[in-house]
């Protein structure tokens, strides 16, 4: 009976993989985490990619065919990372991959692609170890949390002159990825953190590690992590009367920071890092007015999926739809996104570091530090 | 001095959160001896009508917060209390005479159905609240001060209230004695009389009815929540009913409090980091020094 | 016979009437007005569409329930409640054809399927060995196991920290992890095994949340939520790679071109093999007097003490065992995925594992390794569903609960007929 079931499935599987395969068109996945804890950003890396393959199609394709998208949930689990990457490159023939979106994912997906020869161009992880792999195929249009570390680092000690700084990271790989890369330039500056901890993600009360902040008399707080413990961390900070420069990375880059914060007065003069704005770029203004028409505000990293979209269909125009080909003219050429024209390092990085630093006002906007 | 004292109060108010949670996990268990997982979820549900409940009201224009505060909460606690009836009735009640391990593995099945339904009809962003009272009670000690927000003295107001009002229910109203009955001796009970489908559904009501309580006040208070939230808060609460003695009512609310001012101690004296390693080292040690939890009255071993 | 004969339509359209109404209580909120921010969308279509089908399916299903067939149908749900099958004394399994031929099926499977069905399959099977250990403790000797997800980090991180740390590759790793999570099952269970039920439930719950958080945490150590890349397996020292740091690899041994199916292969191959050695040996065990007492222990701890069986030592051994089951799938997990991070070892996994082994039938065998497969290619099969895999999921975990109770598979068990010329 065991074998029964296991030779339906087989045949089920092998004759879905043959029907994917047996299209004509270039085949790109979008992995992500589609569903679980994470699915607000798989959301926000599908919009951006969908809308990026949708107007490369209305302008042509890429040489001339259509462009699939696949869309692959890996729930942020590694296991399923690795399952959702090998049904990529293998049922579903993909040449190119836009993901995935948690470092602890895109690390073991990573080496599938290399294998298989599969370009990857992953928006949003940012830990250093994902291209330190040393990877051939391996891109990203975000920077790296060593990167962002540095600019929030330096603006602590030269424009706060602070002296006594607490560091936050949310144990996750991106949180204490960033947390620590901003903690050892801090102390390669001389100044010494005066607290170092972590709190555990999904849970909302934080008053006692606020407390901790207060009787340490912190008065900048860096957190790495992301808007859904931000939120109700900073006003926490604040209902306990703490006055401390609240400063984060990219994570919290997200209007639903200033919602889970309560009010908009509590966001107000939080400091964060993230890329230059896409605003910025004429590009990129006609690419947001065109989501913002269409009913859905372009935050976070919509506009990073859609521009990593356009890098991986860019490395595979140019070279005739060979993924390896691609991968190697990539980090010779440079790429017109709506974010900029994009240059990759050796390492599959982005040259040029474009972090700045915003502030929240009270009105729950932010906007660059002049 | 300032400092201690403030982690006490912190403490103090996450342990009654656990503890009106606990009891949810508690009573289910006393009268059908199941591991309720949907539990945490029931919460989170309650937390999302809370929001919705809110958003409502303020669209029909209601500004005075005893009015919304109210409002709110009766509209969570009917519908909370619905799905606690339903969950029961679909997922647990055609499990009655099964193994307790299959109405479990059940359980754990609910609470990813409720977590997905809700991700999918209110999408898988972070969901907050407005702060609608603020302020805070101060107390100068030495330099520094201790402080408690209205809104925890409101939290600790009505866990305590909700309290007292399930203790009356259970121990001097006729449903209270048909659920300790129920709980003692189902068959027997049903002999007697006592419609014990009908008693499980409402110790289920009434679980649900005293999460979607924790659930409109911690949103009320942290304003953040997704999909996602009952899960820790869910495993917390589960703790702190074992720690007290499961099936104890008082248990669960000592058991939540313990957890809560062991957490905010430990996390604010040593290490946030090792704060969740610290309780659950702590269940371990009173469980092996009190096998059935502070006030759980001690397995009859019968022949 | 007619259907409509004995089907009250006012009692079903009453039924279908309160159902309808307790769905648009449930989702009138929580579909029918989105939040969005502190404001809100009203989406009262699709609250009109479900509240509509759920009263038609009550409908139907009221009106079911009332045909003959449908009382039927209700009397076998209420009645399947029943206990272990036995069997005619010198009953001949069927299984002996069958294994055989599963083995054969199984040895091709490598060389036909593609490497994602492959892939699939692997994870399959590290299933398979997780429910066979915690089948042991909770199937056998009837301890409610939640935290199993403990001994499973452990056999993976034992894998790639001790080739980080102490250069140990997959085989001298294989033995030495199955033996670490033996041992911490052991530390663990030592106190523990005294609690009864539930409360060893909520401590072995505990037990799995610390290890990960310590894995979180420590990071110095085990690189926190960063993760630690683990080695793959060796062909006799030759390595799987496209090129080998030292010494050759295997296809340029062999010399075939480089294809990276063949380390997964590999990987299946040994873990199959695993597989049906403690399939074997636990097969043995319930058979020898240690596992007589591990089920005699669970059906009524009180006489077995009193007949004198050590219950701590008998339970410890189970535990033991289990632990060191689910530290060998560890080690096969690690490998395959070449990558271990505290994520994947949460308390959901110790919910799937334990999932597996109830749905599976608790203790038998069969049904452990058919749930374990259905249980990890099903959320495979189900990405056709996109984002509304996991409810389903969820979903077919509750019906299949309903549906079958006791498990996919019943224990059996052949009966002993009294020898001729002894008591009768």
């Amino acid at each position: 009976m065991s074998n029964a079931v296991v030779r339906k499935t087989l045949i089920s599987l092998a004759i879905a993989s043959a029907a994917t395969l047996a299209q004509a068109d270039v085949v790109i996945g979008v992995a992500g985490p589609h569903t679980g804890a994470y699915a607000a950003f798989g959301e926000q890396l599908w919009k951006g990619a969908e809308k990026a393959a949708a107007d490369i199609n209305a302008a042509g394709g890429v040489n001339g065919e259509m462009i699939k998208l696949v869309k692959a949930d890996d729930a942020c689990e590694p296991k399923q990372a690795v399952s959702v990457a090998n049904r990529l490159v293998d049922s579903d023939g993909a040449l190119a991959v836009v993901g995935h979106f948690c470092s602890s994912s895109s690390i073991p997906a990573s080496k599938i692609y290399e294998e298989a020869g599969v370009i990857m161009v992953t928006p949003a992880s940012t830990n250093p170890t994902l291209t330190d792999q040393g990877l051939p195929n391996v891109f990203r249009v975000c920077g790296r949390d060593d990167q962002q570390g540095d600019v929030a680092a330096s603006y602590i000690v030269d424009k706060l002159k602070a002296k006594r700084v607490a560091v936050i990271h949310d144990k996750d790989t991106y949180g204490k990825g960033l947390a620590d890369a901003m903690k050892s330039t801090l102390n390669s500056y001389g100044v010494k953190e005066v607290m170092y901890e972590g709190l555990t993600r999904g849970e909302k009360d934080f008053n006692a590690l606020i407390t901790k902040i207060r009787s340490v008399d912190a008065d900048v707080v860096y957190f790495g992590g992301l808007h859904s413990e931000a939120g109700p961390l900073v006003r926490q900070l604040r209902e306990q009367g703490s006055k401390a420069i609240f400063i984060s990375g990219d994570g919290i880059v997200s209007d639903e920071f200033v919602s889970v914060a309560g009010s908009p007065k509590y966001v107000d003069g939080v400091l964060m890092t993230f890329g230059a704005p896409p605003t910025s770029y004429p590009s990129g203004k006609k690419v947001i007015q065109e989501f913002r028409d269409g009913g859905y505000e372009p935050e976070g990293y919509t506009l990073y999926s859609y521009t990593a979209m356009q890098v991986a269909v860019a490395a595979l125009a140019n070279n005739n739809l060979d993924p390896i080909k691609g991968a190697k003219w990539l980090k010779t050429h440079s790429v017109d996104t709506v974010m900029g024209k994009k240059d990759f390092d050796d390492k599959g990085d982005l040259t040029v570091s474009d972090y700045v630093m915003y502030e929240w006002d009270a009105q729950g906007k932010y906007h660059v530090v002049e | 001095m300032d400092i201690v004292l403030q982690q006490l109060v912190n403490g103090l108010t996450l342990g009654s959160v656990y503890g009106l949670i606990a009891i949810g996990y508690t009573m289910v268990y006393g009268i059908i001896g199941m591991i309720n997982f949907a539990h945490g979820d029931v919460y989170m549900v309650s937390a999302y009508i809370t929001a919705i409940a809110l958003a409502l009201l303020t669209f029909f224009g209601i500004e005075s917060f005893p009015i919304i505060l109210v409002g709110t909460l009766f509209l969570t606690v009917a519908v909370t209390g619905a799905y606690g009836w339903v969950i029961e009735r679909i997922a647990y009640r055609p499990l009655r005479s099964s193994s307790r391990l299959s109405v479990l593995i059940s359980a754990i099945g609910m609470s990813l159905i409720l977590q997905n339904y809700v991700q999918l009809s209110q999408g898988a962003n972070q969901q907050g609240v407005p702060t609608l009272l603020t302020g805070a009670l101060r107390f100068h000690v030495g330099d520094g001060f201790v402080q408690i927000t209205y809104m925890k003295l409101l939290i600790l107001f009505i866990s305590i209230l909700g309290m007292g009002v399930l203790t009356y229910v259970i121990q001097k109203t006729k449903l209270g004695r048909m659920c300790r009955a129920t709980q003692q001796d189902r068959k027997m009970a049903s002999i007697l009389g006592i419609d014990t489908d009908k008693v499980i559904s409402t110790v289920f009501v009434i679980g649900a009815v005293m999460a979607a309580l924790a659930g409109v006040l911690v949103t009320l208070d942290y304003g953040a929540f997704d999909f996602y939230v009952g899960f820790i808060i869910g495993i917390k609460a589960f703790t702190a009913a074992v720690l007290g003695g499961i099936g104890s009512l008082p248990g669960a609310m000592l058991g939540g409090l313990i957890l809560g001012l062991s957490e905010a101690l430990f996390a604010g004296l040593i290490s946030s980091d090792y704060k969740d390693v610290f309780s659950f080292s702590l269940l371990v040690l009173i469980l092996i020094i009190r096998p059935s939890g502070l006030l759980g009255k001690p397995e009859v071993e019968k022949v | 016979m007619s259907q409509a004969v004995g089907i009250n339509f006012k009692k079903s359209s009453i039924d279908a009437l309160i159902a309808g109404f307790m769905a648009l209580v449930l989702f009138g909120p929580i579909v029918g007005v989105v939040l969005d921010g502190y404001g809100f969308n009203t989406e009262f279509v699709r609250v009109a569409w479900m509240v509509a089908a759920v009263a038609v399916g009550r409908f139907i299903m009221s009106s079911f329930f009332q045909t003959e067939k449908g009382i039927a149908m209700a009397f076998r749900y209420a009645n399947n409640d029943e206990g272990v099958e036995v069997l005619k004394p010198g009953h001949k399994s069927k299984m002996v054809w069958i294994i055989p031929l599963v083995i054969a099926i199984g040895l091709l499977v490598p060389f036909i399927a593609s490497k994602y069905v492959l892939t699939v399959v692997i994870l399959g099977l590290i299933y398979v060995l997780l429910g066979l250990g915690l089948n042991i403790v909770v199937g056998l000797a009837g301890l409610l196991d939640l935290g199993f997800v403990g001994f499973y980090a452990i056999g993976a991180y034992g894998l790639a920290l001790g080739y980080e740390n102490l250069g140990l590759g997959f085989w001298s790793m294989l033995p030495i992890a199955a033996l670490m999570a033996a041992v911490a099952g052991a530390i663990l269970g030592f106190p523990v095994l005294r609690m009864h039920g539930d409360y060893l439930a909520i401590v072995t719950l505990g037990f799995g949340e610390i290890i990960r958080l310590i894995l979180t945490n420590w990071a110095s150590f085990t690189h926190g939520p960063n993760g630690v890349s683990a080695p793959l397996p060796t062909f006799f020292g030759l390595e799987f790679k496209r090129r080998s740091s030292d010494g050759q690899t295997f296809h340029e041994f062999f010399n075939i071109p480089y294809d990276s199916a063949y380390k997964y292969m590999f990987i299946y191959i040994v873990l199959f093999a695993v597989v049906w050695a403690v399939l074997f040996i636990k097969h043995r065990l319930v058979k020898m007097p240690i596992g007589r007492a591990w089920e005699a222990l669970r059906e009524d701890e009180i006489a077995c003490r009193s007949l004198g069986l050590n219950h701590v030592l008998v339970k410890l051994s189970a535990f033991m065992l289990g632990a060191s089951t689910g530290g060998l799938a560890g080690v096969f997990f690690a490998t395959y995925q070449g990558f271990v991070n505290p994520s994947s070892f949460t308390f959901f996994e110790s919910a799937l594992i334990l999932a597996i082994v109830v749905l599976g039938g608790m203790g038998s065998t069969l049904g452990v390794v058919i749930a374990a497969f259905c249980l990890t290619v099903l959320p495979e099969v189900l990405r056709e569903f996109a984002e509304y895999r996991v409810l389903m999921f969820g979903i077919l975990m509750v019906v299949m609960m309903i549906w079958k109770p006791r498990g996919i598979v019943r224990v059996t068990r052949t009966g002993f007929a009294a020898r001729k010329g002894v008591v009768k």
